[in-house]
C-alpha cells in the first residue's frame, strides 16, 4: 500500500522543481536545436498517432538519446502491430544477451514477447534485468510483477510490485511514467484506491501521458465504472486520436463496432481489438467472423487469455467439453488455473442465462484463487438469479469488502438495502418483493392474474417449473436495472426472466398494461426451465408475445405497418439469425421490431404446423445440437426450407394487410420494447406544416396511392383540427378500413371517437372509443369512460370488463377504485367493495376519513364487524363529530344492526 | 412587528371551545384567546396579486386571485365588502374584473389596510393572500408589487396596526421564506409556499391551497369547516404528489408558523413546534346558535362537546398509552359520542315534527 509519508512527499516536492529546473536548462540549451532532435520530434510524432514516421525518427537518436530512441521506436512499431520489428530492434540493441546493460531496452522488449504469447522467455529476461541491478528500473519491477502474477505465480509477484511501492513511498520516483507503473503495481495489489491517486498524480505530472490515461480507463472499466472510464479515454483520445488502448477501451464502453475498425486499420495485429471484436461479434451471433479474429488473435498470441476464455466459454456453452478441456489445458500450460478464465466463463455463462453453470464456474474460479474479488461478484450476481438472496448477498458483501471500487456490486448490494423496506407477498406458486405501496394497491390484482398466468399456462405446456418463482418489482428504475444487469441503464426493458427469477418495473412507473408484461415473463419462466436456460432469445420472445395475444385478445403487438415496411425494405432477419436482431439493435424501433418479427416467426409454426410443433421445437432446446437438427427434426426440412416458407407465409400477410407505407413516414416509436403505447411518429407533421399544405401534401399522396394509410389518417386529424368533421370523417374512417388494427397514437379510432364526443353523440364516441379497445391494450381514459357508460347504463359485466381493462393499465388512480366500488355495490359484491376501499384507503391521501369511512361501511356490509370498528375508529379519531361515521361505529359495535 | 401582549379577556363561547379544544388537551400554556371564533368574529380578507410577465403567469395569477375571491364569497360568508382584493394595476376593465379594488402598489395596499382598520374590532379575523413574485432573501426579501417593491419587515410594520385581531397570512410567492419569516409573529398564523431563500422558482403551492378551499376539500376532520392546518396539509400533500407525478424533484417546500418563532415547521401538526394555532384557525364564519334548543336538547349538546373535547385530550395523549388501551378509551369515548349524537339528532327531528 503506498505511504504517504512527509519524507516523500517533501522529497518530490523538492525534486519535482530540481527537475524542472534542471529540464529548463537543458532545453535553453538545446533551444536552438531542439527541433532537429531526434528523440523530441519521434515523441511528437508519437503522440499525434504518426507512428511510423515516429520508429523512423526514433531510430535516428543517437548518443545518449540511442536508447531512448530504440524503446520509442519499439513501442511504435509495437502500437502499429509490427511486433516482429518491434522485437527485432530491441534484440539488436542487446549485446550477448546482456539484458542488465540495457535495462530499459530489455524491459520493452520483454513486454513485447509477453504481448505475443512468449511469457516464459520474457520472465526469463526480466528476471536477469532485475538480478544483474541494485536498483532496477520501476517498470522492470512492476511488469516482472504483472506477469508472474499472469502466469500464476502471484505469492512471488507480491515482494515486486512491493518494491516499485515503496521506491515510490521512499520518494524515488519522479517521472509521470514511473507513477503510472507504480499505480499499475497497486492495481495488481489490490490497492485500488492508491492506483486512482497515482493514475491521477500521473496525468497531472504529464498531461500526455496517454500510456496512464489508458491504464487508468481499464481501471475503471474492471469496476464497471462505465462513465469514469469512457471520460478518461476519451482524455487521452483528444490527445492521440489513434491511441489503440483507447480506442479499445472506448469500444468495450459503448459496443462501438466503428472504434474497433479504425483500431484494427491502425493496428491490423492489435491482439486486445481483435478479441473485443470477437467477442462483440459472438454477442451478435455472427460466430464465423468472431472466429476469424480470435484465431488470428492466437495466431498472433497464443497466450491470450481473454481470446482462449472466449473461446473455452463458447464450447462450455455448447458442451462440446473435450474442446473446452483443450482450452483450459492451453491456459493451464502458461497460467495453471487461472482464476480469471474460470470467472470469463462464469461470467459468459451469467450471460446467457445459464447461471446453475456460471455459478459453478464461478465457484471453480474461487477456489483456484480465494482473492479473486470479481469471482465473488459474479458468484453473487449469478446466485440471485437462482433466487439464492441469501448466499448471493453474502458473496457480494465479500466482494465488496475487498474491493468496494466496484461498481457492480456495491450497486446490487444497495440494492439489497431497498428490497429490505420491501414487503413479501406469497401465493400458491409465486414468492413476490414488492413496495409496501405495491403490496397494498398492486398485490390483490397481481396475485390472481399470476396463478391465472400458472394454471393456463403450465397446463397448455405441460411443464411445471420450479417454484415457488420468485418475483421482484421494483418501484425505482435504477433499483430494476442494477438487480437485472449489474449497472443502473438498462435501456427500454420493463421486465427480466431469468428463468426461476423474474424482475419488473413496478407499474406505478409505467403507462402501459402491466398484466400483459407479467403473462409475457411468466411465459418466459416456463420456456427457459423447459429447456434448462438453453432457450434462444428470439424464441423465448416470440413465444412470450405470441402467448400475450392468446392471453387476452387485446393484448400483444398490432404492428402491420412495420411488417409491410420490413418487408418492403427487405429488412426480415432469416430465422437462423434472429438473435442477432436483438443483440444488434441499434435503437427501440430495431428492438421492438426483432420482438415482432420473432412473435411472427411463432405465429407462422402455430397456424402452419399447430401449437404442438412449437412445443416439441421448445424440447428440442434442452439438448445441445445444431439449429439445423432442431428444425429438421421437428418440421422435417432445413433452415433454409423452413426460411423459405415463413417468407412466403410473411409475402401473404403483407398482402392481406394490403396498405402502403410511403418513404417519408416513420415507424411509430414506443417506450418499454412495445409494452405500451407507440406514438404515431407522422402525427407529427401536423403539428408542423400549416394546415392548408399539410392537406394538399397528403391529398397527393392519396392520389397516388389510394391505400397510403398515415396520408388518410393525416388528412383526417388535420380536418378534425379545422373542425370539418365530415369530411375528417371519411379519411378517417378510409384509414380505419385500410388497417384496423393499427394501435399508435393518434389512431383513427381515437380521433373519430373525439369528433362525436364534439359533437356530442355519446352513443358514436363510445362505439369507436370500444372499437380502440380492441386492438389497443393501454389505454386508460377509454376504458375508464366506457366502464362509468356502462354502470350507469346498468350493463354490469360490460362495466366490470372497462374496469378491469382501466386497472390492466393503472391500479393505481383513485377514480377507478371509486368506480369499481360503486359497482361493487350496485352488483352487492361485499368482498370486491372491500378490496376496492381497502385501496382506496392507501391511496386517497387528501381525505383519510372519508376513505376509512367508506372501507369501514364496505366492512360493515361484509360481515366483518372488527375490522369496520377499527377503520371507522380511525376515521373518527380525527374526526369525532363526523356523523355518517358515527352511524358505521354503532353498528359495528351493535353487531351490525342498523 | 407584532406585539406579544395581545390579550382580549372575554371567555369563549362553548361552541368555540369545539375549536380550541386541542390546545387545552394538550395543557398548554395559558395563553391569550387567539382565533376564538365565535359567532360573532367579523372575517376579512386582503388579496393581494402582484405583477408580472407574460400571459401564463397573468392569466395564472388572476385566476387564482378571482378563484380565491369567489369561493370565499360562495362558501366562507365573505362578500365584496369584507373582501379587498389588489391585483397588478388594478385595471378593471379585464374580464372579471369588477372584484378588483384596486392596484397591488403600496399606496393600494396602505389604503387598504387603513381601511380594514377603521372597520375591524377586536377579535376579528383578517386572512393576507400574497400571490405573485417573490426575490431576495431575508431582511431584503422582497414581495413584488407595482412601483418599488415591499420588503417582509415594511409589510410587517403596516400590519402592526391590527394587534388586536387575529390574522393569518399566506404568502406564495416564489423566494417567500425570508418575507414570510419576518410577519412572524405571537397569535399569527403564516404559511409560506417555500422554506428557503433558494427555492426561487414559482411554486404551484397556490394552485392547491385554493383547491383546499374550494368545495372545502381540504376539511379532513369532517367538521364542514376548513382550518388553516388542514388546508396547509392538503395543499402540502398535493404539491408532492405533482412533482412526483411530473418526476420531478420538488423546488418548493411549504412551511407554518404559529408560534410566532419565525422558524416554519413543514410538517406542522398539534403535537409539534406549529400546528396548534392553525388548527383552529378557520376561514370561514361560525354560526352557531342555541336560542332554539330545548333544555334537554342543549345538555345532550354540552355533553356532545365535552366528549369531542375528551377525543381531543385522548388523541394529543396518544403516545402516553400503551395501542390497546387507548384504542380501548378511545372507542368508549367514540361510542358515547355518537349515541349521543343520535339521541340529539333524534331530539331535532321530534322538535322539526
Amino acid at each position: 500500500m503506498i505511504r504517504k509519508n512527509t519524507l516523500s512527499v517533501i522529497a518530490r516536492s523538492l525534486s519535482l522543481p530540481l527537475l524542472l529546473l534542471v529540464s529548463q536548462l537543458a532545453q535553453g540549451q538545446a533551444d536552438t536545436d531542439i527541433g532537429g532532435s531526434p528523440l523530441f520530434r519521434g515523441e511528437e510524432l508519437m503522440r499525434s498517432g504518426s507512428y511510423a514516421a515516429a520508429a523512423e525518427m526514433f531510430q535516428m537518436a543517437d548518443g545518449l538519446d540511442r536508447n531512448e530512441g530504440i524503446v520509442g521506436a519499439s513501442q511504435a512499431y509495437f502500437l502499429m502491430g509490427n511486433y516482429q520489428e518491434a522485437m527485432r530492434i530491441c534484440s539488436a540493441a542487446v549485446d550477448d544477451d546482456d539484458y542488465g546493460a540495457t535495462q530499459l531496452i530489455s524491459t520493452q522488449l520483454a513486454e513485447v514477447m509477453r504481448a505475443t504469447g512468449r511469457s516464459a522467455e520474457a520472465l526469463e529476461i526480466l528476471r536477469a534485468v532485475i538480478d544483474e541491478q541494485f536498483e532496477p528500473p520501476v517498470r522492470t519491477l512492476v511488469q516482472y510483477g504483472s506477469l508472474l502474477q499472469f502466469v500464476g505465480r502471484r505469492a512471488e509477484a507480491v515482494p515486486y510490485l512491493d518494491r516499485a511501492i515503496q521506491r515510490y513511498n521512499n520518494g524515488l520516483v519522479f517521472s509521470s511514467e514511473d507513477v503510472t507503473m507504480v499505480a499499475l503495481a497497486s492495481w495488481l495489489l489490490d490497492y485500488f484506491h492508491d492506483a486512482n491517486s497515482l493514475f491521477n498524480e500521473a496525468t497531472r505530472a504529464n498531461p500526455n501521458n496517454l500510456e496512464a490515461y489508458g491504464l487508468w480507463g481499464d481501471l475503471f472499466l474492471e469496476k464497471y465504472n462505465a462513465a469514469d472510464a469512457e471520460r478518461t479515454y476519451q482524455e487521452a483520445l483528444d490527445i492521440n486520436s489513434r491511441y489503440l488502448p483507447a480506442l479499445i477501451g472506448m469500444a468495450r464502453v459503448v459496443g462501438d463496432e466503428r472504434a474497433l475498425q479504425r483500431a484494427l486499420a491502425i493496428n491490423p495485429n492489435s491482439v486486445a481489438a481483435m478479441e473485443t471484436y470477437g467477442q462483440l461479434l459472438l454477442m451478435n451471433e455472427r460466430k464465423d467472423e468472431a472466429m476469424e479474429y480470435l484465431d488470428r488473435v492466437l495466431a498472433i498470441n497464443a497466450e491470450s487469455l481473454k481470446t482462449l476464455s472466449i473461446l473455452a466459454a463458447d464450447a462450455a456453452l455448447g458442451e462440446r467439453m473435450d474442446e473446452y478441456a483443450q482450452y483450459r489445458d492451453r491456459v493451464n500450460e502458461f497460467s495453471p488455473d487461472n482464476p480469471r478464465f474460470l470467472g470469463d466463463v462464469a461470467d459468459a455463462f451469467g450471460n446467457n442465462y445459464r447461471f446453475t453453470e456460471a455459478v459453478e464456474y464461478a465457484r471453480a474460479a474461487l477456489t483456484a484463487d480465494p482473492q479473486y474479488w470479481q469471482g465473488y461478484t459474479l458468484l453473487g450476481s449469478n446466485l440471485i438469479r437462482l433466487g439464492e438472496e441469501e448466499e448471493g448477498k453474502q458473496n457480494l458483501e465479500i466482494g465488496f469488502e475487498n474491493d468496494p471500487f466496484n461498481v457492480m456490486t456495491s450497486n446490487m448490494l444497495k440494492v439489497f438495502d431497498t428490497l429490505e423496506t420491501y414487503a413479501t407477498k406469497e401465493s400458491e406458486h409465486f414468492k413476490v418483493h414488492m413496495s409496501e405501496r405495491d403490496a397494498d394497491i398492486l398485490w390483490p390484482y397481481l396475485e390472481p392474474l399470476l396463478e391465472e398466468s400458472w394454471d393456463t399456462l403450465t397446463t397448455k405446456y405441460g411443464f411445471e417449473p420450479e417454484y415457488p418463482v420468485l418475483i421482484e418489482v421494483f418501484d425505482k428504475t435504477e433499483d430494476f436495472a442494477v438487480r437485472s444487469v449489474g449497472l443502473p441503464d438498462i435501456g427500454p426493458l420493463v421486465g427480466i426472466c431469468f428463468g426461476k427469477v423474474v424482475t419488473l418495473i413496478s407499474p406505478d412507473t409505467l403507462s402501459a398494461n402491466w398484466q400483459e408484461i407479467v403473462w409475457h415473463e411468466f411465459m418466459h419462466v416456463i420456456t427457459l426451465q423447459m429447456t434448462k436456460n438453453r432457450m434462444p432469445r428470439w424464441l423465448s420472445e416470440g413465444i412470450s408475445v405470441w402467448e400475450e395475444r392468446e392471453g387476452r385478445p387485446y393484448w400483444g403487438r398490432s404492428q402491420g405497418l412495420d411488417l409491410v415496411r420490413a418487408a418492403a425494405q427487405d429488412k426480415l432477419l432469416p430465422v437462423a439469425n434472429l438473435n442477432a436482431g436483438f443483440s444488434g439493435a441499434q435503437n427501440n424501433a430495431d428492438l421492438g421490431f426483432a420482438y415482432f418479427q420473432s412473435y411472427l416467426v411463432v405465429d407462422f409454426i402455430t397456424e402452419e404446423y399447430g401449437f404442438d410443433k412449437l412445443v416439441e421445437l421448445v424440447d428440442q432446446y434442452a439438448f445441445i445440437k445444431e439449429d439445423s437438427a432442431r428444425f429438421l427434426e421437428v418440421f422435417d426440412q432445413s433452415l433454409d426450407e423452413f426460411d423459405a416458407g415463413f417468407r412466403g407465409w410473411i409475402d401473404r400477410r403483407v398482402e392481406e394487410i394490403g396498405v402502403f407505407v410511403h418513404t417519408e413516414d416513420q415507424p411509430d416509436e414506443g417506450a418499454g420494447h412495445g409494452h405500451g403505447v407507440r406514438e404515431n411518429s407522422s402525427a407529427v407533421l401536423a403539428e408542423l406544416y400549416n394546415n392548408a399544405s399539410l392537406k394538399q401534401h397528403m391529398r397527393a399522396r392519396i392520389e397516388d396511392n389510394d391505400k397510403d394509410f398515415q396520408a388518410h389518417l393525416q388528412l383526417g386529424i388535420v380536418l378534425f383540427k379545422e373542425e370539418n368533421y365530415e369530411e375528417a370523417k371519411l379519411s378517417l374512417e378510409n384509414a380505419y378500413e385500410l388497417l384496423p388494427s393499427y394501435t399508435g397514437y393518434p389512431s383513427p379510432p381515437l380521433v373519430l371517437s373525439q369528433i362525436y364526443e364534439q359533437e356530442g353523440n355519446r352513443e358514436a364516441q363510445l362505439q369507436w372509443l370500444e372499437t380502440l379497445l380492441e386492438s389497443l391494450q393501454h389505454d386508460y381514459d377509454s376504458a375508464m369512460i366506457l366502464a362509468e357508460a356502462a354502470l350507469e347504463s346498468g350493463d354490469t359485466e360490460r362495466s366490470a370488463y372497462f374496469l378491469d381493462r382501466a386497472i390492466q393499465v393503472d391500479p393505481y388512480r383513485n377514480d377507478v377504485h371509486q368506480l369499481k366500488a360503486r359497482y361493487a355495490e350496485v352488483v352487492g359484491d361485499t368482498e370486491l367493495a372491500v378490496t376496492e376501499y381497502e385501496v382506496l384507503v392507501k391511496l386517497d391521501f387528501n381525505d383519510p376519513v372519508e376513505a376509512r369511512t367508506d372501507l369501514a361501511e364496505a366492512y360493515l356490509a361484509n360481515g366483518q364487524l372488527d375490522q369496520a370498528k377499527q377503520n371507522v375508529l380511525y376515521a373518527l379519531e380525527i374526526a369525532p363529530s363526523f356523523q355518517r361515521a358515527q352511524q358505521v361505529l354503532l353498528q359495528s359495535v351493535d353487531g351490525g344492526a342498523n | 412587528m407584532k406585539l406579544p401582549s395581545k390579550c382580549r379577556g372575554f371567555l369563549a363561547l362553548a361552541s368555540a371551545c369545539l375549536a380550541a379544544m386541542p390546545v387545552v388537551g394538550q395543557e398548554l400554556e395559558p395563553g391569550p384567546n387567539y382565533f376564538l371564533d365565535t359567532p360573532d368574529t367579523a372575517k376579512y380578507a386582503l388579496i393581494v396579486a402582484g405583477p408580472t410577465v407574460g400571459d401564463s403567469n397573468k392569466d395564472r395569477f388572476r385566476q387564482w386571485a378571482f378563484s380565491l375571491h369567489d369561493i370565499l364569497a360562495r362558501d366562507y360568508g365573505y362578500s365584496s365588502d369584507t373582501i379587498t382584493l389588489l391585483h397588478d394595476r388594478g385595471y378593471t376593465e379585464i374580464t372579471g374584473g369588477e372584484r378588483i379594488d384596486g392596484a397591488a402598489n403600496r399606496e393600494g395596499i396602505d389604503q387598504a389596510l387603513s381601511d380594514l382598520a377603521a372597520r375591524v374590532a377586536t377579535g376579528d379575523q383578517i386572512t393576507v393572500y400574497l400571490i405573485g413574485h417573490g426575490s431576495g432573501a431575508e431582511e431584503e426579501a422582497k414581495f413584488n408589487i407595482v412601483g418599488p417593491d415591499i420588503t417582509g419587515i415594511e409589510f410587517a410594520a403596516m400590519l402592526d396596526r391590527f394587534e388586536q385581531q387575529d390574522m393569518v397570512i399566506i404568502n406564495t410567492t416564489s423566494a417567500s421564506y425570508g418575507f414570510s419569516a419576518s410577519l412572524s409573529s405571537e397569535g399569527r398564523v403564516v404559511i409560506s409556499s417555500t422554506r428557503s431563500p433558494s427555492e426561487r422558482y414559482d411554486p404551484v403551492f397556490s394552485r392547491y391551497f385554493i383547491e383546499a378551499l374550494d368545495g372545502r376539500n381540504g376539511d379532513r376532520d369532517k367538521n364542514n369547516r376548513v382550518s388553516m392546518l388542514e388546508a396547509f396539509e392538503y395543499a402540502k400533500a398535493n404539491v408532492e404528489a405533482w412533482y412526483e407525478e411530473q418526476g420531478r424533484l420538488a423546488p418548493e417546500h411549504a412551511g407554518l408558523d404559529d408560534n410566532g418563532d419565525a422558524l416554519f415547521t413543514l410538517e406542522p401538526a398539534t403535537d409539534e413546534a406549529d400546528g396548534r394555532l392553525a388548527e383552529i384557525a378557520y376561514i370561514d364564519t361560525l354560526v352557531v346558535s342555541n336560542e332554539n334548543l330545548s333544555q334537554n336538547a342543549r345538555r345532550m349538546k354540552a355533553r356532545m362537546q365535552e366528549l369531542e373535547r375528551s377525543v381531543f385530550i385522548l388523541r394529543g395523549r396518544k403516545a402516553d398509552f400503551l395501542e390497546a388501551d387507548y384504542w380501548t378509551q378511545m372507542e368508549s369515548l367514540l361510542v358515547d359520542l355518537a349515541r349521543t349524537t343520535s339521541q340529539f339528532n333524534d331530539a331535532m327531528g321530534e322538535v322539526e315534527q
